[in-house]
């Protein structure tokens, strides 16, 4: 699904101004990180993506779907076709690993036979199988951030969005993190990554688009990261 | 299969997860529940109580005892639709009767040298507000000398009738709205403290019904649940509180029909089942919706 936002502006009460005039068009397999420094707008901008945020003027379409227009029933129909990887995993702490990610595909109805060898060839993919049984506070935090990005892609979703999915991981689980996105991607899965990290911008080279005060400041293919994204 | 199977068990989990305020609950809504099959009870019998002696509301007309005198009021009062049956005493029934209510002290009655009883008639009513109507109607005619009802009782009983079902609908009303807060606040602690979940549910697409639905099946239970201990405590328990209450007050006629208080039980179990559903619907939608609202 294409995404595309149109001369987007979104305010926070009382005069916050998030974002400024933004005109984005991310084609479907695309792959793309958002870079900036701290309040540059990347949050707001995946969260327009996910409709938890609304432009106070221009309009983001998905797939062609004006997203404003949508009601109740059809966001979460829609947001079946999203995936989320948060900065803090948000992964259920009460649930074991094997349940936190059954509980998303019987959050939408999925049969149980379809359910269980789903995350059974997803575990072993990301290499949790043996560490299916543990909960989130039992696992690395390399883990962590596996079982959450295998929570965002168990119900193939057309596009994923990734919040600092390499934060606060050593380089090499960094990496390991990048490689699974990249494959995700490769599969024709949009990937929308927001991060800090130089190294995999630098190392792993796709489209970057630059946010500074809420604007775009550079929209570049097989980018780099500038030393001006995050200062 | 795997939505109701999902729903199932995190009702289940919501109920064991938070098992001491699950508990508190019940017993509130079981409290509640009892106190309201109570008021209907009193009310129920108040009007089976009232019914019953409307049933013997009786008045006695004292006629001359020229002729056929108590014929005439007989046949004139009897043509009233609020009349149900009429009776004529003749003077040696009456004494009859007089006769045996004396019981061992019934010589007496050889002293007298003629029947002074009058000759009367019995005019039995279908209901206590006839009563005034009916003695008017006797007092206007000439055949008549004097006439003897419990016009002040009939009153009476019609207005603690009145007052008791005003005061049952008000313990009614209040319980029901004490119960449904207690639902609605117990499910209201259970949505905010998985609200992360919930949120994190949303997010990944599930529905509000789907996220709603196991929060409203909790509070149908514990409510329908409540209502159903409370109802069989009721249940059990009547037949005693009836027989104590007969024993002391012989005169009054209480309710006996135990299938009425199964009925009463039935409908406690939905009420409670409706009561239920109605506030946690309202508990968690409210969150879901507000979840939903963008920013």
């Amino acid at each position: 699904m294409e995404i595309k936002i149109e001369n987007v502006i979104k305010q926070f009460p009382p005069d916050i101004l998030a974002l400024r005039n933004i005109n984005i068009t991310i084609p479907q397999g695309d792959f793309v990180y958002l870079v900036g420094p701290t309040g540059s707008g990347k949050t707001t901008l995946m969260r327009l993506i996910t409709r938890e945020v609304v432009p106070t003027k221009g309009r983001v379409l998905v797939g062609g779907t004006d997203l404003r227009k949508l009601g109740m029933t059809d966001i979460a129909y829609y947001r079946r076709e999203i995936g989320v990887v948060f900065q803090d995993f948000r992964l259920l702490s009460h649930l074991t690993a094997y349940e936190n990610l059954t509980f998303v595909q019987e959050a939408i109805g999925m049969p149980k036979d379809l359910i269980e060898e789903r995350t059974n060839e997803i575990l072993d993919k990301m290499g949790l199988w043996r560490r299916r049984f543990l909960y989130p506070e039992q696992l690395s935090g390399g883990e962590q951030q596996r079982l959450a990005i295998a929570r965002a892609t168990i119900n193939c979703p057309s596009i994923l969005l990734a919040d600092e999915p390499t934060g606060n991981l050593d380089l090499q689980t960094a990496e390991a993190i990048m490689k699974i996105l990249l494959s995700i991607n490769a599969m024709g899965t949009t990937v929308v990554v927001a991060t800090h990290n130089q190294y995999i911008v630098d190392e792993f080279r796709q489209r970057v688009i630059s946010l500074r005060g809420g604007r775009v400041v550079r929209d570049e293919r097989k980018g780099r990261f500038e030393i001006n994204d995050d200062f | 299969m795997t939505t109701f199977s999902y729903v199932l068990r995190d009702a289940f989990r919501l109920v064991t997860r938070n098992i001491t305020l699950s508990f508190l609950t019940l017993v509130t809504t079981v409290a509640v529940f009892f106190l309201m099959s109570c008021s209907i009870l009193l009310v129920m019998n108040t009007k089976h109580i009232v019914a019953g002696i409307e049933n013997n509301l009786v008045i006695t007309a004292y006629v001359n005892k020229k002729g056929t005198a108590a014929e005439v009021v007989a046949d004139k009062i009897g043509k009233l639709d609020c009349v149900d049956s009429v009776r004529i005493v003749t003077p040696d029934k009456a004494l009859e009767i007089l006769r045996a209510r004396l019981g061992n002290q019934a010589d007496v009655l050889t002293l007298l040298d003629d029947n002074p009883l009058p000759p009367s008639v019995e005019i039995k009513l279908k209901n206590a507000s006839a009563v005034s109507v009916v003695a008017r109607e006797l007092l206007s005619m000439e055949e008549v000398e004097d006439i003897v009802y419990a016009g002040e009782l009939a009153k009476r009983l019609e207005i603690i009738s009145r007052f008791i079902s005003k005061f049952s609908f008000g313990v009614l009303a209040i319980a029901l709205a004490v119960g449904a807060l207690v639902v609605f606040n117990t499910i209201r602690i259970g949505v905010y403290a998985r609200r992360e979940e919930i949120e994190i549910m949303l997010l990944i697409g599930a529905t509000p019904g789907f996220v709603a639905f196991p929060f409203v099946l909790h509070g149908s239970i514990i409510s329908a649940l409540g209502a159903l201990l409370a109802g069989a405590s009721v249940f059990l328990s009547y037949d005693r509180v009836v027989g104590a209450l007969k024993a002391s007050m012989p005169f009054l006629n209480f309710m006996t029909d135990r299938a009425v208080v199964m009925d009463l039980w039935l409908l406690l179990v939905g009420g409670g089942l409706t009561v239920g559903w109605i506030c946690s619907w309202l508990a968690v939608s409210k969150f879901v919706r507000q979840a939903m609202r963008p920013h």
